[in-house]
């Protein structure tokens, strides 16, 4: 075996977590647009075709994100234990909303019942919130445990799903699309405030360094991409400007991608740990102690990075 | 843990001695015949200073031990060309087979003759780390002793990678070959390099743990941060090699500014050479009569020899003499009357008038004001007046020490600092007194285990040395080991091995390859059989490249081997060994030895097989006896053993008859079963008798010893002798007369080391000389901006760690490790980022490693870790990681008087664009 | 009520990863897995530089985020204040690596030996596939705290029921013992020093005291 790389200088730092990688964060990424679809579909009044297609995609969504984590997972075989715990683990939530949202999707899907895709929508809404409390469980990870995380997460969600719909929308002839439009506007606009928010108090309640700059480095790309181009798009499609459908599935298409870039940035790019630190240096002998040292933490007075 | 459930569990007790600092005690835990951990051995918690504890390095002997590795099996070369670029074809073979190649070899250096032509031994052998391994290898101390002649000249890294001057002028002024602080009683500590914290072993550590909680303070002054910095209540980041005007500045201090009422007069009087009287040229002035040394008797105002009845000597003044005469080098007598004569503490202070703290500051890039409230502070602490009961006797306490480390106390400028600290003791009485400074150990003079016997009347009030003779008559003008260290340096002596191994080494390597123009010592021959155990010169020394090459042209080698390396990858014949684990040997523990090693207990502790050994390894002391029978000395060998070389005591005492017969070879554990018994009947007195078997239930044996073993003063006192300071006339004469042979036989290349011998040492440009060094060899100063230094780590230092991939694990938690730690602001200067590789170039080679960025060094210096850079060793070749020794350069220049040289080199840095082959 | 606590005493602490390295020895982790490791951390600008050697592992907490999100109640709060893992129920999901904020577990998804791919005899004796694709960390030497109740020896006081890392620390940096018990060496060094635990303010209440002066 060839020996590891020096690492003394980081270990106290924060590091980017390498335990949750691309399949981790795809079930952020499709589950809680799956789960903002579902609500979506539920209230859209769309037509039977469209809004069971719309169904079944938040299915399909959230599956593809179950799916991913189950290929993580250390011992996928055992992954029924995911429901022993249900008093406080979130996640243990996510996969029990998870077999009810399937259960009241499929139902939706197989008699068409509006009150099955109601329920499925309302539970779809229970994922995305159960996703959004996963992450803001994590105290290891600053950049998910703080609260601004759970509406953003959450926010994003409705968002994503809102963009999805739009998509549906727009490929069935744009019926209702003004509604859709109009609610995707304010989604985004929501998602928009949210992310402002949850940067800006962030920064003032503390970060790791690097995590603060990952995603003051992505702000200005989700602000374009992410909020003004689709709220632009949306816009459009609401203005009566010609071909109105392909306004919307271009709102809709930038909604989803910029809630996506968003969520995978943050499950892993900006995901670093918190770090170790020392709150009192101690006295060594007759020397003198020293004030608190918290490496890869600017906002420590007098602290250097480890 | 164990996934499934084990038949038998036993906890083993053995002994860890990978490294100076030991021996400390542990247990390995043996899961149905399967080594699986090192644990702590509680047993001795109440006799060990470290409470029966080991080290992070034994956690590797596990490793160690099951190391795929490893050579399993005794092999021959069987490509004949030697080098780096050879592949050296090893095929395995029987240990019949092996063991014949040997000893047909020694057989016929025997029939020859010991000693060659030159005469030199025919037979060299090399063993590493500090005397380590000794205690790994059995009986073969007795081999060599049956053997007769043999050249430890080839060393390993003795000289430059030790404590050298430390060793020699140590053992010379106070009987302490390793000096420490009296930690458990000390209240502060000057440490000058001193990295106690990570070579001091576990008894140290615990010792200066439980002193900073008691409060005491730790000053470390080193031009980088150590762990022991780090640990310190103060860092004093000193230019490098610039540490003799920081000590002369702090003496400057304590005798110039603070003044004698200050000092501990009593100690500097009675127990110091401070009164006698010192005649304008320099020398002692004697009593005309009996050649005495003169002092100023206060009571009547009249010189007289130093140890007249009733005389109170004058520490300081100067005197008018009436008669007296000197006795120059070569017994050349000379007279005087009417001559003024001052103390030997008046020249001193004389002496260090002109190295004010001012002085030094220019010099040592540390603020005067830093000197001098850091002298003050030492005065301050020592408590002069103090006393404390030991064992019912009263002792001043004087709770001070200066503390050195490597690359302060080797090579130019360690016999400035080697003095400075012993004066700096001397004055404030902290000398071999409780809290002060202590020797811990004798090797140059015996007995080896009590440094109280070594201490005699000598010459002139002072103990009894033993320096290679410099006399017309007996001094050695044809050298009878490689290193030449009878011919060159006095103080080593000819106690055996140790002075062997303590001269010059690097000259034997030099001489192999270019000599001296006026060269005219018989030439140097390259020994026939060269035996290598645990050393690994072409990774450990300096100009490690061109020191392969030379080994590379040695006819034949036969090495123990652990695992191939860059040393044994030039051998004839592997032996492998069972190791640390797997095979069997009884030492001495306790008393006062290496380091920190002094304990309130002494005794025997025994390494016992706790698994059997790998492949076809064998127990060292099975190979040493079977060497022994093929070659013909089986008798002489097992005497030896009765006499007690390599085992602990003699077989044969009062009150007991434990010989082994001579006439056959006697089986690894028949030997030390009989070592095991007299060891304890020696120990307890004749009380107790204990077997070989019971030492493997119960793993060592300890009697109580006085805490008044720690210090050599009170046994100063009983024999009415002095410590040979301040002033150094015996040196001076020495050197005198060393330079008289060396030029009668118009040898000149020896020259400026004889300028060493001062009798009060005097600031030179000690860093100037690296600088000197590499403009002569045709480089530009300003081309090689930055010094390059060395330091050790726990985890690697010692004990063949390279190749533990645990090891190489858990010290990559430590900074700097495998890389080249540098100021960050310089290397931002430069470009470099963490992690970067960079090529660190001297003016003969280069090495290459990753950045390790840091806050604590100095900007002007570069430092790495340990001793890496392996080509052959596997997983250590795989760390390509950098080594200062690749880029030193061996050279006389830099070699001071008493042979030795300093890991410091200068050098130039730069970013790698890409990957590059060393 | 017992509640087992570790005391670190940095004014001790040199550094030395012995601790590290026993525990590697005493757990039988893979390499490259530190269940616990000592810190070197460097603050300040030269001259003015302080670098301090800080030993981490898991904390145990009073709160544990691990076992709160933790979906298959394999991590558990025990009565005696250790946090422990149940192999056989853990799924591996990572989940607790992410709520921990000490760096504190690993997970590790295929064995891999020290210099090959196959491994050492001492490797052999002791690999445990119970332990991959699982979540990993400090276990207060657990087996060793069961054996004291089996056998009445106290930890922290007897070495057999001791941590491994406890009983290697060469600078006496390291203590354990029940807080709760007035009698205890921790309770005792507590109380005559100044000491703060790691994070408090995440309301984790870790076990893992750090000593930084005399009171």
């Amino acid at each position: 075996m060839k020996p590891s790389i020096p690492r003394a200088a980081t270990l106290a730092a924060p590091k980017q977590q390498r335990n949750w990688d691309w399949r981790a964060a795809a079930n952020f990424v499709c589950g809680g647009a799956g789960g903002g679809l579902l609500l979506g579909a539920a209230f859209a009044g769309l037509e039977t075709p469209a809004a069971r297609i719309a169904v079944l995609l938040g299915l399909a969504l959230i599956a593809t994100g179950l799916t991913c984590v189950w290929f993580e997972i250390g011992r996928p075989w055992r992954a029924m234990n995911v429901y022993r715990h249900f008093a406080t683990s979130w996640m243990t939530r996510e996969a029990v909303v998870a077999l009810v949202v399937f259960a009241m999707g499929g139902l939706a899907l197989l008699t068409g019942a509006k009150a099955f895709v109601v329920l499925a929508g309302i539970c779809g809404l229970a994922f995305l919130y159960s996703q959004a409390r996963i992450l803001a469980a994590n105290k290891g990870i600053p950049a998910w445990r703080h609260p601004a995380s759970v509406p953003l997460m959450v926010g994003t969600g409705l968002a994503e799903g809102a963009g999805f719909l739009a998509c549906v929308a727009a490929g069935f002839g744009a019926a209702g699309s003004s509604w859709i439009a109009l609610v995707l506007m304010v989604l985004i606009g929501l998602r928009a405030w949210f992310w402002k928010s949850y940067l800006a108090r962030l920064d003032d309640d503390g970060a790791p360094d690097a995590a603060l700059k990952v995603l003051h480095g992505m702000s200005s790309r989700l602000l374009l991409l992410g909020h003004v181009a689709p709220a632009i798009a949306a816009a459009l499609a609401l203005s009566g400007a010609p071909g109105p459908g392909v306004w919307l599935l271009a709102a809709g298409i930038l909604a989803v991608g910029g809630g996506w870039f968003m969520k995978y940035t943050l499950v892993r790019r900006a995901a670093f740990t918190q770090g170790l630190s020392i709150k009192h240096l101690p006295t060594r002998g007759r020397g003198v102690s020293g004030p608190q040292v918290k490496p890869g933490w600017k906002s420590i007075q007098g602290a250097k990075a480890g | 843990m164990e996934a499934a459930q084990p038949k038998s569990v036993k906890h083993v007790p053995s002994y860890c001695y990978n490294c100076v600092s030991g021996p400390d005690l542990m247990t390995v835990k043996v899961v149905d015949g399967v080594a699986t951990e090192i644990e702590p051995n509680f047993a001795a918690a109440d006799v060990h200073p470290a409470k029966g504890k080991v080290c992070v390095k034994a956690y590797g002997l596990v490793q160690k031990t099951y190391n795929p590795n490893r050579v399993s099996t005794p092999m021959k070369r069987t490509n004949p060309k030697k080098g780096r670029n050879e592949d050296p074809g090893f095929v395995p073979i029987s240990w019949d087979e092996a063991l014949d190649i040997v000893a047909d070899k020694l057989k016929a250096v025997r029939a020859k003759g010991l000693v060659d032509e030159a005469g030199l031994p025919r037979v060299a052998v090399s063993l590493g780390h500090g005397g380590t391994p000794s205690n790994y290898m059995g009986t073969f101390p007795a081999f060599l002793a049956a053997w007769g002649d043999v050249d430890f000249s080839f060393g390993s890294g003795q000289g430059v990678k030790c404590v050298h001057s430390e060793h020699l002028y140590g053992e010379f002024w106070h009987r302490g070959f390793t000096v420490a602080a009296d930690t458990p009683n000390c209240r502060y500590n000057i440490a000058v390099g001193a990295n106690v914290d990570v070579t001091g072993g576990p008894c140290a550590v615990i010792r200066h743990a439980d002193a900073r909680v008691r409060g005491y303070k730790r000053v470390q002054v080193e031009p980088h941060l150590t762990a022991t910095g780090a640990c310190s209540a103060e860092w004093v980041p000193i230019r490098p090699k610039t540490d003799p005007a920081f000590l002369f500045a702090l003496i400057h201090v304590l005798v110039r500014e603070n003044g004698l009422a200050k000092l501990d007069i009593p100690f500097l009087r009675d127990r110091t050479a401070s009164p006698y009287l010192i005649a304008p040229d320099g020398l002692y002035l004697r009593d005309p009569q009996s050649g005495k040394p003169l002092i100023w008797d206060e009571n009547t105002a009249t010189a007289v020899p130093h140890d007249t009845t009733g005389a109170k000597p004058a520490v300081a003044g100067s005197f008018r003499v009436a008669s007296a005469v000197v006795v120059d080098a070569d017994k050349e007598r000379r007279e005087y009357s009417d001559v003024e004569g001052k103390t030997a503490y008046e020249m001193l202070s004389q002496h260090i008038e002109k190295y004010s703290p001012e002085w030094a500051e220019t010099i040592c890039d540390v603020k005067a004001a830093t000197i001098r409230r850091i002298a003050n502070e030492y005065l301050e602490a020592a408590s002069i007046g103090e006393t404390i009961v030991i064992d019912g006797k009263t002792l001043p306490l004087r709770p001070v020490a200066v503390t050195l480390g490597k690359s302060v106390n080797n090579g130019w400028g360690a016999y400035e600092c080697c003095w400075a600290r012993t004066v700096l003791a001397a004055l404030v009485g902290a000398l071999e007194n409780p809290g002060g400074l202590l020797g811990t150990t004798v090797r140059l003079n015996k007995s080896r285990d009590n440094r109280h016997l070594s201490v005699a009347p000598g010459e002139d009030g002072f103990m009894v040395q033993y320096f290679n003779p410099t006399s017309k008559e007996e001094w050695q003008v044809a050298p009878s080991t490689r290193n030449l260290h009878q011919s060159l340096v006095p103080i080593v002596g000819h106690n055996g091995a140790w002075s062997q191994a303590l001269g010059p080494t690097q000259l034997a390597w030099m001489f192999q390859g270019e000599r001296p123009d006026d060269w005219n010592m018989p030439m140097p021959t390259l020994p026939e059989v060269w035996l290598v155990y645990r050393s690994n010169p072409s990774i450990s020394f300096w100009d490690t490249r061109h020191l392969a090459e030379i080994a590379a042209r040695f006819p034949f080698m036969a090495c123990f081997a652990y695992t191939v390396d860059e040393t044994n990858y030039m051998a004839d014949v592997l032996l492998p060994e069972a190791t640390d684990l797997e095979s069997t040997q009884m030492i001495r523990m306790g008393g006062t030895k290496y380091m920190e090693q002094f304990w309130d207990h002494k005794g025997v502790v025994l390494r016992t097989k706790a698994v059997e050994p790998q492949g076809e390894a064998r127990d060292f002391t099975w190979i040493t006896t079977e060497l022994a029978r093929r070659t013909g000395l089986l008798e002489p060998y097992v005497k030896a053993i009765n006499k007690g070389i390599s085992g602990v005591s003699p077989l044969k005492g009062e009150g007991y008859d434990l010989r082994l017969d001579p006439a056959t070879p006697p089986a690894p554990e028949q030997i030390w079963d009989a070592v095991c018994r007299a060891a304890t009947i020696t120990l307890s007195e004749g009380r107790e008798e204990h077997d070989l078997a019971w030492f493997k239930e119960h793993g060592f044996y300890t009697v109580p010893m006085s805490r008044l073993e720690w210090y050599l003063t009170p046994t100063m006192e009983q024999h009415g002798l002095r410590y040979e300071l301040p002033y150094q006339e015996r040196l001076l004469r020495a050197g005198r007369e060393l330079g008289r042979r060396l030029h009668e036989q118009k040898t000149n290349w020896w020259d400026e080391q004889l300028s060493e011998y001062t009798a009060l040492p005097e600031w030179h440009d000690v860093p100037g000389r690296w600088i000197r060094n590499l403009e002569k060899a045709g480089g530009k100063a300003e081309d090689f901006p930055f010094w390059l230094l060395t330091t050790k780590s726990m985890q690697y230092h010692a004990g063949g760690n390279a190749a533990i991939e645990v090891m190489h694990e858990v010290a990559q938690n430590m900074r700097g490790h495998a890389g080249v730690i540098m100021n960050a602001k310089t290397a931002a200067g430069l470009g470099i980022a963490e992690g970067d590789r960079i090529e660190v170039r001297s003016h003969i080679g280069a090495t290459y490693g990753k950045a390790a960025l840091v806050q604590g060094v100095r900007p002007d210096t570069l430092v790495i870790i340990g001793q890496f850079d392996h080509w052959a060793t596997p997983f250590a070749k795989t760390m390509e990681a950098p080594s200062l020794n690749s880029i030193a350069p061996m050279s006389l220049d830099l070699t001071d008087a008493t042979g030795s040289g300093s890991d410091i080199v200068r050098v130039a840095v730069r970013r790698m664009e890409g990957r590059v082959a060393a | 009520m017992t509640r087992y606590v570790m005391t670190i005493d940095l004014r001790r602490c040199v550094g030395c990863q012995t601790c590290t390295a026993a525990c590697k020895g005493a757990n039988a982790t893979p390499p490259g897995i530190q269940w616990r490791r000592v810190l070197d951390i460097e603050s300040g600008e030269f001259p003015d530089v302080r670098r301090t050697f800080l030993p981490v592992a898991c904390m145990h907490c009073g709160n544990p985020p691990c076992e709160q999100v933790c979906p298959t109640r394999a991590t558990t709060k025990r009565a005696d204040g250790l946090v422990a893992i149940d192999y056989d129920l853990c799924i591996g999901c990572a989940n607790c690596v992410m709520a921990c904020p000490y760096d504190a577990r690993s997970i590790v998804h295929e064995p891999h030996y020290a210099y090959s791919d196959s491994p050492m005899a001492s490797e052999a004796k002791r690999f445990d596939p119970d332990r991959v694709g699982v979540s990993m960390k400090c276990s207060f030497c657990k087996d060793r705290i069961e054996l004291a109740e089996r056998t009445g020896k106290t930890p922290g006081v007897d070495p057999e029921v001791t941590p491994a890392c406890v009983n290697s620390c060469i600078s006496g940096a390291m203590g354990f013992g029940d807080i709760e018990d007035a009698a205890s060496s921790v309770r005792r060094l507590l109380a005559e020093t100044q000491h703060f635990r790691m994070h408090e303010e995440l309301g984790t209440e870790p076990s893992v005291y750090y000593v930084w002066d005399k009171s």
